[in-house]
């Protein structure tokens, strides 16, 4: 299971981890704007010291300053990251530019990262020595017991001697969840080979699709029952009677199509851009057609 | 410039007095591109400018599954990466050796005459000779058709109200890798897709001659592109560690065409018309088709070089490139609307990816630029597999907005 503990209550009183926070001793860039995916707990298992990340946002959205800083046993390190851009977005001329970019420094694990395009220097990054072994990723790694190299083990899932396939999914979802939150580097040692297809159909049928068509059917039924016997006290046509005729086969099918199409109230919005889109690409490519006034629009 | 360069080439064979502008002071595309099969048959290319041959390539989802594809290559398919620089510098000469003229300039504005009277358009633009420095001379030209190849931010399609386009920005950045890490990307090359790599388009990882080319690219989010670039080398990390940035470059790609592609006698072709497919983002083929074809529409259309053209020849061009291409291009539009929308639905085009009838249909339409439609069979069963893939990335996704909330 995935623990998450507020910032200020983990300690780990196996090792002397204190942190520090400290200002950058670079010059400020009023511009300067980064973000970093929103890590705002660590996950790890007590045994590890614990690495924090704190984010300290001021009160203009647009600029964030990271500081990353952490200090092993009686060896104070600093290690600061700062990742500086320039407002200008849209067209970039081309800038042939020599860069001193450190993607990793030397030490295992950690990785630092600078764009420097305004500033001189590189970025100060102090070894870390004699703590190398214990050394931690500065981003939290998704973690969890039953994650095995790249996978679910689908062994420590088991519930009454069968595979839990719920358990599966939430898990999965929980795992996608917390990468969509705090995005990895992929890696070539340990891939991920986790197929959604190993799910047995049944199982997605029995937690999705039922309901929503327990739901469906529901209304339906409700729709139906109802309009058969309005119309009936109307035309006094029976059910069968009803069936054979023309207008009311076609009522049937579009309050057949309005329950499937129609499930939430955004749905009606949804179905107009979608069509809207459908055609879009097709208009934009026959602009230039339409400019001569020809009858030649191509239908394609 | 690929596009001008194989309207030279096509134009060669008749009284043609092909006239170039091409500006090497422009800021062109310097981005590694893609060739594919059908471009290096058609235009014969020689193998020499293709600095690599990719025949791996590899998808990597948000939640990070890589998904190994070209395991349906034949051995001598592969996708071949060339330099801009170098493609255009062999286009160029073999334009000049077929009889064109190249001229160094910088094309200004162009005074067009009234329509359907038959007067020549005149030209102006700077002219860079090598024994003049700085800004170049000023000077005019008159000519009888104007081919406007200048690519995304074109003046040609400016001065004759092409109208606009959306454009997606792409920006990359040139690494040079240690050699142990260049070793992986030897003929292998990556896609990243994500929300945090960018909301529309993909990461990429794309080996050149003796670098990395790590880029991304936008169409809705631009301003946000410096961050996009920053989860595209957070997803590269490790491979692309102790890596050194030589060069940064960014280029407008255009979204869909413009709305006026052809005007009395002028033309635009490639990116200057907005032949560039969604999904994929390629251009580079449909630029040089475009060119030759429009080409042989003048060629045809002037008998030879013998009459004046007139919109209708252009327009011809026009007809046969949209009836061609048109199916691609849709196809890709839909895959695109489809399976770029959001986080799960890339996890679901992944997963797709991994099937070995997907790959094959993709790497067939993409290196003979054809949409062949296969065995019916496996049409379905590949649809009731894209059914089944988008449901179960659609139920994750449900599970965990719950989560969210």
């Amino acid at each position: 299971m995935v623990n998450f503990f507020p910032l200020q209550k983990c300690q780990n009183p196996a090792s002397e981890w204190f942190f520090v926070f400290l200002d950058s001793p670079f010059p400020r860039f009023p511009s300067s704007r980064s973000r970093i995916p929103r890590a705002m707990a660590s996950s790890l298992p007590p045994s590890h010291p614990a690495i924090f990340t704190s984010l300290s946002t001021k009160p203009r959205r647009r600029s964030h300053k990271i500081h990353l800083t952490f200090l092993p046993n009686k060896l104070p390190s600093l290690f600061i990251l700062r990742s500086s851009e320039s407002e200008a977005g849209g067209t970039i001329s081309s800038a042939v530019e020599e860069k001193k970019a450190e993607v990793s420094s030397s030490i295992p694990g950690l990785v630092a990262e600078v764009k420097a395009e305004t500033m001189e220097k590189p970025v100060v990054s102090l070894g870390l020595n004699g703590a190398a072994a214990d050394s931690q990723t500065v981003d939290q790694v998704f973690k969890d017991p039953r994650w095995v190299s790249g996978t679910w083990d689908l062994m420590q899932f088991q519930k009454g001697g069968k595979s839990d396939w719920d358990g599966v999914i939430d898990a999965e979802a929980r795992r996608r969840k917390w990468l969509e939150d705090n995005p990895e580097a992929s890696s070539e040692d340990t891939p991920v080979n986790f197929e959604t297809s190993i799910i047995p159909w049944w199982a997605w049928v029995k937690r999705y699709h039922l309901p929503e068509a327990e739901l469906l059917n529901g209304r339906a039924a409700m729709i139906g029952f109802f309009m058969a016997y309005f119309v009936d006290s109307l035309t006094g046509l029976g059910l069968v009677d009803q069936m054979g005729n023309f207008y009311c086969k076609t009522l049937l099918f579009i309050s057949v199509a309005g329950v499937l199409l129609i499930r939430k109230n955004e749905d009606i919005e949804n179905l107009k851009k979608l069509f809207e889109e459908t055609t879009f690409y097709d208009r934009q490519w026959q602009a230039t057609w339409r400019d001569d006034g020809s009858s030649e629009i191509k239908n394609k | 410039m690929a596009a001008l360069s194989s309207a030279a080439v096509a134009g060669q064979n008749s009284d043609f007095a092909g006239l170039r502008l091409a500006s090497t002071a422009s800021v062109g595309r310097n981005v590694a591109r893609r060739r594919s099969l059908q471009m290096v048959d058609e235009f014969d290319l020689p193998l020499e400018i293709i600095d690599r041959r990719v025949t791996k390539m590899k998808m990597i989802s948000p939640s990070n599954v890589a998904v190994d594809i070209g395991r349906t290559l034949k051995p001598h398919e592969y996708i071949g990466m060339v330099r801009r620089e170098v493609l255009d510098a062999y286009l160029r000469d073999r334009a000049t050796h077929a009889g064109a003229t190249v001229i160094n300039g910088l094309f200004l504005k162009m005074d067009s005459p009234p329509a359907g009277s038959g007067e020549r358009y005149k030209i102006y633009y700077n002219e860079y000779s090598s024994s003049k420095s700085g800004t170049g001379e000023k000077k005019e030209m008159e000519v009888d058709a104007v081919v406007g190849a200048d690519g995304a931010n074109s003046r040609v399609a400016k001065e004759i109200g092409a109208g606009d386009y959306e454009y997606a920005i792409a920006f990359q950045e040139r690494v040079k890798i240690p050699d142990a890490k260049m070793e992986y990307y030897k003929d292998r090359a990556e896609m990243y897709v994500g929300d945090d790599v960018s909301p529309d388009f993909y990461g990429w990882v794309f080996p050149k001659c003796d670098h990395v080319a790590v880029g991304t690219g936008t169409v809705t989010h631009k301003s946000d592109i410096k961050r996009f670039q920053a989860a595209t080398r957070l997803r590269a990390r490790d491979k692309i560690a102790g890596g050194k940035i030589i060069r940064v470059e960014a280029h407008p790609i255009p979204e869909h065409p413009r709305p006026r592609r052809v005007l009395n006698r002028v033309a635009l072709v490639g990116d200057a018309a907005g032949y560039v497919t969604k999904c994929s983002g390629e251009g580079i083929y449909f630029a040089a088709k475009s060119g030759r074809m429009c080409a042989e529409a003048i060629v045809e259309g002037s008998a030879q070089g013998t009459r004046m053209i007139d919109e209708a020849d252009l327009r011809n061009y026009l007809k046969k490139f949209d009836k061609t291409y048109w199916p691609t291009y849709k196809v890709l539009d839909v895959l695109q609307k489809v399976f770029y929308r959001s986080n799960s639905a890339r996890e679901a085009f992944v997963e797709m990816c991994g099937d070995d009838y997907v790959q094959k249909m993709t790497f067939d339409s993409y290196l003979y630029k054809r949409v062949v439609p296969g065995n019916p069979l496996d049409d379905l069963k590949l649809a009731i597999n894209t059914v089944g893939s988008l449901v179960r990335a659609g139920a994750l996704k449900r599970e965990m907005t719950r989560l969210a909330s």
